[in-house]
């Protein structure tokens, strides 16, 4: 099918903007009269979703002891104290 | 989590804090900017480095335990990365951020050890401890073909639901990106610099990596 050139399809930077709710109204109003774009945007923004609420992950207790057991803290003259 | 070396806002006196002259004195690290942190841990305020390991602690194990996907060998990569990261903060330029600086060395660590565990496969035939042609080959397609590897209870627990499933199934170049971007929201334009990859190839990892991840998705939902 050949897009109206004034009209065209959504690209994929102009649906990850519309998921973060920053495309301009203009290109937004494409999505009114294109199905085809409107679902893949919504299944983009759910995706999109989906990875933002993704939990964070802790090493286990302790981490910072032993990374700094490890670690040369320099003092103001240039070498390290330990 | 609290640092016993900063009170009320107010670093103490630790031999180390003490050789800073008062006016430089970090008042509220917890408040600071990463930049300024930075400076206070490379004139030698160990309170300093505590905070860059307690704000970065969590993304950057996240990013390479799921990169990974083994909890003991993150951690592993993890402390390897905050240690060189420590080690070298003299080295590190201001003009780039800092998130950009740490997740770059601790996505070069992750990105290393599953190459050389490729490697590994690759020449071998199979796993290191494999004895039989059985083994060899149950063990070069569990790490060979871009599958995943079996977790263990926990990282089952963590790890086990389709979305980060999916996740694994991504090739590692553009879990990275994935990751990096939708995950801890850095710009293409950072994660370009990260990964020393061209802008373009960093916006086509990740527009081919979700349209991998949505149709793994929808086979799950089907």
């Amino acid at each position: 099918m050949v897009e109206p050139l004034r009209n065209p399809h959504l690209t994929p930077d102009e649906i990850e903007l519309w998921a973060q709710g920053l495309l301009g109204a203009a290109r937004v109003m494409h999505l009114a009269d294109c199905g085809e774009c409107l679902t893949a945007a919504e299944r983009e923004r759910k995706l999109l979703r989906d990875l933002v609420q993704l939990p964070r992950f802790g090493p286990e207790f302790g981490f910072a002891e032993r990374v700094m057991a490890h670690v040369r803290v320099p003092t103001p003259s240039g070498d390290f104290g330990r | 989590m609290a640092w016993p070396t900063t009170v009320g806002g107010e670093c103490t006196s630790d031999g180390r804090g003490a050789a800073i002259g008062a006016k430089d004195r970090p008042g509220n690290l917890a408040g600071a900017s990463d930049q300024q942190v930075v400076e206070w841990a490379k004139d030698g305020h160990e309170p300093a480095f505590r905070e860059l390991v307690r704000r970065y602690e969590r993304p950057v194990f996240s990013l390479v335990y799921r990169m990974v996907r083994d909890r003991a060998l993150a951690e592993d990569l993890a402390q390897e990365t905050f240690i060189k990261v420590l080690n070298g903060i003299r080295s590190y330029r201001p003009e780039f951020k800092f998130s950009s600086w740490i997740f770059k060395i601790a996505n070069n660590a992750a990105i290393d050890h599953l190459r050389r565990r490729e490697l590994d496969t690759l020449s071998l035939d199979g796993a290191p401890h494999a004895q039989t042609p059985e083994e060899m080959q149950a063990t070069s397609l569990q790490l060979g073909s871009g599958q995943e590897s079996p977790l263990d209870e926990v990282a089952a627990r963590e790890l086990g639901s389709h979305i980060e499933r999916a996740i694994a199934r991504l090739r590692p170049e553009y879990r990275a990106c994935i990751l990096l971007r939708h995950v801890e929201g850095h710009s293409y334009e950072e994660i370009s610099q990260m990964l020393d990859l061209p802008l373009g190839t960093v916006k086509t990892y990740i527009h081919r990596g979700r349209n991998e991840l949505r149709v793994y998705l929808e086979g799950v939902n089907e």
